[in-house]
């Protein structure tokens, strides 16, 4: 079966992470997406993460299958040949800081003057509107404001830690998808366009509504909880044998308890603090002690084992390495490999959606810079042959 | 946006964010619970710290804009009329554990043959198929088999796990777009689908574990939010609290170096202007960069360096989010209603359309308040009909 979104056609002006990675998870289920960049200052910034810009591992994994084409929008030239296919594409996002689309005369009016059914999609950090909209951001910036970096900490810690993860960009890869899939259904009933105005803290911020109502309801300021629950115990993280290596074990009520118990035995079954629910979460300092006293000296992937068979939920805490060999997503088809021309073969991680009729397209690497120009300028545009040569040498399409 | 679309949502706690997304975008999601209600009802904090079925902010959350019926799928009166409902929705949303429902008689083979062009969506911590698919897991045991526990924490402290549910989260945002793919796919009629995600898979999908571990051979560990690419990039003291500053470019750190005009000599040195430099050298930047950070409160600090271009936002505690005059001027969080929780303000959706956010849809449903309207206008039952099933446990 052909792509969900095959004949979907989008212009993508995204750099990075967020903006890509967006497009690129359209572009998996077959949507026709125009990577735009220019050699006049406009590539993006992952290229340079490699020997070369075309040898980028990070820039294959989140442009897999678009289209590159190269236009130079700081010549009105330029941004004439981008309107030509914004007439003809059926969405156009943009990761550029607010007022930068507009100055190149390609904010959403005009883009709908174009285009009238157009779905426009941007994404800044703090959003296109508010005393704020001007700042700039990354994504760890906006983990930060939103509350998720306070948060993700061990209690009573000096300092906030946080993570290397950058969520928000994360988020925003697959939200987009979300509400461009959404606007596009929308406009099969009404054959109208839409602006959606994505501000990426807000999606880090909708991923805490417990932690808000909790704040607005009760008044409540949450503080970190690091691993604890108020629902389960035990509930945490315990080192195992080697370098680096834990299992997490969460025990949800008392049958998992007693199966708990008889796997580690008497250490925790014949304490008569972890007797009840009650009783483990007031000891759960010494209860942790007792099961990372019985973990640290085995494999983690054996105590996962070991309690899993007894009906335990727990899990390793899996590095990339150990997600690269993890038996049950290969299994599963997750782990795939995309050939590249000067990289060659490059294992990533698969797409977790798995459709029953299938829907996605197999992974492809994108194409070296600007190979879709022709594509682009003569095929769909129908500019002829010598007006390509042309653009190309007054460095319009560069 | 998605007006004309129906969904029953028969998740427990690990999937019900899907429908809270659905619920968002303007489609009509009807909560299928059992008999005495979904366990989420009895998840803490309540409101008031009073313990109740309708108090629960766990379950307002995820069940915003939802209405709400009862029934029992495990009975066979409950099979029947489940099998009924389905004749007339698009979406069929589960996260029973894999097999649960086939062992019911209610599989997507069973449901899309009462409703040809059904799709349902099955959200799972590890899929419905493969060796680890019967698993027990809570979100931590999803996060961490996914990858994210791993790279978060303090390197001299156990990994730690995001706050609130992420796998359940990422999860059900993956589910919620494969639900809108099939929706977009099906068309006026077309055919259904089943969809199989997976909460692990999906968490996996973050940061390029994968593929820097196997291709690059590169393994990143846990080490707070110092980036791994480039530096200053870090949480940076104030007077006040903490931010979050942010340096790539070789412009901005001169920028940095303009606004910082005391700044060491040593931080001249033409070899940190590329971010892997300065990387590298983080023992020798973060220190300086923290005695000047240490001058300044987190707002003085971030209006400062913003003010030159410079990326830099507090660290903000939830309460300190929710007075952030940015977040006030976009609506982001917006009033609603309920018998129990009377008026309250509650997140909305993330997102801007034609320049206003979306209305809310509304508070959380009371347990079965739909039974009568729905049973009635869909099933064709009437009151002394429910008041058998009732009794019998079913409704």
């Amino acid at each position: 079966m052909a792509g969900i979104l095959a004949g979907i056609r989008i212009v993508s002006l995204s750099t990075g992470i967020a903006g890509p990675n967006a497009a690129r998870m359209l572009a998996n289920y077959g949507a026709e997406v125009f990577k735009v960049e220019s050699r006049a200052g406009g590539l993006d910034a992952f290229r340079s993460y490699g020997d070369t810009p075309e040898s980028s591992p990070r820039f294959v994994e989140v442009n897999l299958n678009t289209r590159s084409i190269t236009l130079n929008l700081k010549r009105p030239e330029g941004v004439a040949l981008l309107k030509e296919l914004v007439a003809v594409a059926d969405v156009v996002m943009d990761n550029f800081r607010p007022g930068v689309m507009e100055r190149l005369g390609l904010g959403p009016d005009e883009l709908l003057a174009i285009k009238p059914d157009l779905i426009v999609v941007r994404m800044p950090g703090l959003g296109s509107t508010g005393p704020l909209s001007g700042y700039g951001t990354w994504g760890p910036t906006l983990t930060a404001y939103s509350g998720l970096t306070y948060l993700w900490n061990h209690p009573g810690q000096p300092r906030p830690v946080g993570s290397q993860g950058v969520y928000p960009d994360y988020l925003t890869g697959v939200m987009v998808p979300v509400v461009v899939t959404a606007a596009l259904l929308q406009r099969r009933r009404t054959k109208k366009g839409t602006v959606i105005d994505v501000a990426q803290v807000d999606l880090a911020a909708y991923m805490l509504g417990t932690i808000f109502l909790d704040a607005l309801v009760n008044g409540r300021d949450a503080q970190p909880r690091g691993n604890d629950s108020p629902h389960m115990a035990p509930h945490g993280c315990y080192r195992c044998s080697g370098t680096d290596r834990y299992c997490v074990i969460a025990v949800e009520d008392d049958e998992q308890w007693h199966a708990l118990c008889g796997v580690v035995g008497p250490t925790i079954a014949d304490d008569a603090r972890f007797a009840t629910f009650v009783g483990r979460q007031h000891h759960r300092t010494e209860l942790n002690a007792a099961i990372a006293s019985w973990t640290e000296s085995r494999d983690a992937v054996e105590v996962m084992e070991v309690l899993q068979r007894a009906g335990v939920p727990a899990g390793v805490v899996q590095s990339g390495a150990d997600l690269a060999a993890d038996e049950h997503l290969e299994a599963r088809g997750f782990l795939e490999t995309v050939s590249h021309p000067i990289l060659g073969e490059i294992t990533m991680a698969g797409l977790p959606i798995h459709f029953s009729l299938g829907g996605a397209e197999s992974y492809k690497s994108p194409p070296p810079l600007g190979s879709d120009n022709e594509y682009l300028i003569t095929g769909l545009l129908g500019h002829d042959a010598d007006e390509l040569a042309k653009f190309q040498e007054q460095e319009i399409v560069y | 946006m998605l007006d004309g679309f129906s969904c029953l949502d028969l998740t427990d706690r690990q999937g019900q964010f899907t429908g809270r997304i659905l619920a968002d975008l303007g489609m009509r999601v009807i909560k299928v619970e059992p008999p005495g209600g979904d366990p989420v009802r009895h998840l803490g904090p309540f409101k008031d710290d009073t313990v109740g079925p309708e108090t629960s902010l766990p379950f307002a959350f995820m069940n915003g804009g939802k209405e709400s019926i009862t029934l029992d799928v495990a009975t066979d009166d409950g099979r029947r009329m489940l099998l009924d409902l389905v004749e007339h929705v698009d979406v069929v949303l589960e996260s029973f554990p894999p097999g649960h429902m086939e062992g019911l008689g209610l599989g997507p083979a069973e449901l899309q043959a009462r409703r040809p062009g059904l799709i349902v969506s099955s959200l799972s911590p590890f899929g419905q198929d493969g060796p680890h698919s019967s698993y027990l897991a809570t979100d931590m045991v999803a996060v961490a088999m996914g990858g994210l526990m791993f790279i978060s924490g303090d390197p001299a402290l156990t990994p730690v796990r995001p706050p609130e549910t992420q796998a359940f989260y990422y999860g059900s945002v993956f589910a919620a777009y494969g639900v809108l793919l099939a929706l977009f796919q099906r068309g006026d009629d077309g055919p259904g689908q089943a969809i199989d995600v997976s909460m692990q898979e999906s968490i996996a999908t973050q940061e390029h574990m994968i593929r820097e571990a196997a291709f690059d051979g590169v393994e990143i560990t846990r080490n707070g939010s110092q980036h791994k690419l480039t530096a200053p990039a870090n949480i940076f003291p104030c007077t006040d609290g903490h931010v979050y500053l942010f340096i790539l470019s070789a412009r901005d750190w001169d920028r940095l170096l303009d606004v910082w005009p005391d700044h060491p000599a040593e931080l001249d040195a033409p070899e940190l202007k590329p971010p892997a430099n300065r990387r590298a050298h983080i023992g020798l930047i973060n220190p300086h960069v923290e005695e000047f950070t240490s001058r300044f409160s987190k707002g003085e600090l971030t209006t400062l360096l913003q003010t030159h271009g410079i990326p830099c936002l507090p660290v903000n505690s939830p309460a300190d989010f929710l007075h952030q005059d940015q977040v006030k001027a976009r609506d982001f969080f917006g009033e609603l209603e309920s018998p129990a929780l009377g008026r309250y303000q509650a997140p909305r959706f993330p997102a801007l359309f034609d320049g206003a956010r979306p209305a809310p849809a509304g508070p959380p449903p009371a347990c079965g308040q739909d039974n009568d309207a729905l049973y009635g206008q869909w099933l064709g039952l009437g009151p002394a009909d429910l008041e058998l099933l009732s009794a019998r446990g079913v409704v």
